[in-house]
């Protein structure tokens, strides 16, 4: 029993997993820069990108999932470490004000907090997850999600002099 | 009526709260009688603001739930509206416990994009100061896990070498905590000239007193080992999955550390090795930390024998602003892996902001390590896990 992981060298390593996902998936739109390889995919196919990585290419970790609000639609990068040199970043767009997306957490348990913290934030809806509550904000009585561009703060910042 | 109310409303937020409210012994699916138990927000033991929501069986831990936010800033929201220097102060604020891995990780962020050549001096001293402040973290962390299993003497000794180290910190930077000391490009200011030396007579001092201070007093103590062998055990494929990283997935034998896995800075120019444990609970925790210490005392001996001359800041101009694009950053915080994804619109203002704090990840185990514990093991499985409030609250 126990993880085994990949060799220390990551040499050639990238291409590897780039050609693993894109005989399953297609993706043309994706490519290896250094020891980073960026999957650009159909918000549909998610799960079964991350299900690749996690049983085909033996990916273990899943280290954070960023949601960017580019205004109309929502950007996610899905970070994913073999810990050992490489690091696969899936990219996503979600449009719509009310964003939905299939879980992660059938797949990689960790997403399960990251997924709140994006629905706490963002308002992102996972389809699926077992336990769709705020993680930080409180649960009664507040519904807004602090890092939305249309949610104004009262100490926005003043800068425009100084340009 | 106004117990009604009360009751109706938490009703709407939970089906089961209600029934407690109720009626607090109540029996569950598999007709235990169980009660729930609140621990924090405020508790001593709580390592900050956290609350726990523990269903207890007699004493034994049925179901653990977890409820953060009681620090919570928003940092990435204040980080939106600052310019790019001005968001490195903030950041010491998130982890305060390792306050110049979080300024680094940012740093590299911005720099990722900035496509700026860091002096190797520059890379060095952070390196010497990241460590510094390791070894300024896992000495106390040492201290509070003992501390909260009753003994009261370590954390004096923990401190008095924190101590020592943020009187080093207070000459090089200004500040004992909240550095501020790291900028987009290098470092503030050069090192005081009679700093290597004190630094060096520091962890020679340290290297002495961490064996008669700290494994001779705990290692092989019969309530210590009573309190932590095989408690908080976990495997190797359950830490993985969680995403746990730092000394609390090294203690259960997975060899993974950014620093040499993910090389970044100065760390390809040192050696060193990765303590591992094969114990998986507490006790191999404090090991693998103990066993990090002698490293990080080894890696601020070599960078100050090899320390390069020359500058200290790279070449950045005053006002920041990337290009379009995104920047990442990855370091190995004393709690495991800290990353920052920085995105940017050409302005001189972050777009978006995202920390990874392992604090806020690490905790995730709580919840599926803890059913079939008892209370007074949660207190030692915190100190394995060791979050630190402004981290997992950003």
């Amino acid at each position: 029993m126990g993880v085994t992981l990949p060799q220390s060298d990551p040499q050639g390593r990238p291409e590897h997993y780039l050609e693993g996902f894109r005989n399953r998936h297609g993706l043309e739109e994706s490519g290896v820069e250094g020891n980073v390889v960026t999957l650009v995919v159909n918000p549909n196919i998610v799960p079964a990108v991350l299900a690749t990585a996690r049983e085909c290419l033996q990916i273990m970790h899943l280290s954070y999932i960023t949601v960017v609000d580019r205004v109309g639609s929502f950007e996610l990068t899905y970070e994913l470490l073999d810990l050992r040199g490489v690091s696969v970043r899936v990219k996503t767009a979600i449009e719509g004000e009310e964003p939905v997306i299939d879980t992660v957490t059938g797949i990689y348990p960790t997403a399960n907090w990251h997924e709140r913290e994006a629905y706490d934030m963002f308002g992102v809806a996972f389809k699926g997850h077992p336990d769709m509550r705020r993680v930080y904000m409180w649960q009664d009585h507040f519904d807004h999600h602090p890092l939305l561009k249309s949610f104004e703060i009262s100490t926005k910042r003043t800068f425009e002099g100084l340009r | 009526m106004l117990e009604q109310e009360r009751v109706a409303e938490s009703a709407a937020l939970s089906g089961r709260a209600t029934e407690r409210l109720t009626n607090p012994y109540l029996r569950n699916e598999f007709g235990l009688e169980t009660i729930d138990l609140n621990v924090g927000p405020q508790h001593p033991a709580m390592h900050g603001l956290l609350r726990l929501i523990l269903e207890l069986d007699g004493e034994t831990v049925v179901r653990c739930d977890t409820v953060m936010g009681y620090l919570h800033r928003c940092q990435e929201k204040i980080a939106e509206n600052r310019m790019y220097p001005a968001v490195i102060p903030l950041t010491d604020r998130l982890d305060y416990f390792a306050n110049m891995h979080m300024e680094h990780g940012y740093c590299l962020a911005v720099e990722d994009m900035l496509d700026v050549e860091i002096p190797p001096r520059a890379d060095a001293i952070r390196v010497l100061m990241c460590e510094l402040m390791r070894l300024a973290s896992h000495l106390p962390s040492t201290g509070f896990l003992m501390l909260e299993l009753g003994a009261f003497t370590p954390i004096l000794y923990a401190f008095r070498e924190r101590e020592r180290i943020q009187n080093i910190f207070e000459a090089v930077t200004g500040a004992r905590m909240m550095f501020h000391y790291l900028r987009i490009g290098g470092v503030k200011a050069d090192l005081p000239a009679d700093i290597p030396e004190r630094i060096w007579e520091y962890v020679e001092s340290l290297e002495a007193n961490l064996q008669r201070d700290f494994v001779d007093l705990i290692e092989g103590n019969e309530i210590f080992v009573a309190r932590t062998r095989g408690v908080g055990r976990m495997s190797q494929e359950k830490a993985v999955e969680i995403g746990v990283t730092g000394p609390a997935l090294r203690c259960t034998g997975v060899d993974f550390d950014i620093r040499r896995d993910y090389p970044y800075s100065w760390y390809p120019n040192v050696e060193f090795d990765v303590i591992t444990d094969t114990g998986g609970d507490v006790e191999a925790g404090y090991r693998v930390r103990i066993g990090e210490i002698k490293q990080s005392i080894r890696i601020v001996k070599q960078v100050l024998e090899k320390l390069p001359e020359g500058e200290v800041m790279g070449d950045v101009s005053r006002r920041i602003r990337p290009p379009e694009g995104e920047g990442f950053g990855r370091v190995e915080s004393p709690r495991g892996e800290f990353a920052v994804h920085v995105v940017s619109d050409g302005s001189d203002v972050p777009y978006r902001v995202h920390y990874r704090d392992p604090s806020f990840v690490n905790m995730q185990l709580l919840q599926e390590i803890l059913p079939g514990h008892y209370l007074p093991d949660v207190i030692a499985i915190m100190g394995l896990i060791d979050p630190v409030s402004g981290g997992w609250d950003k």
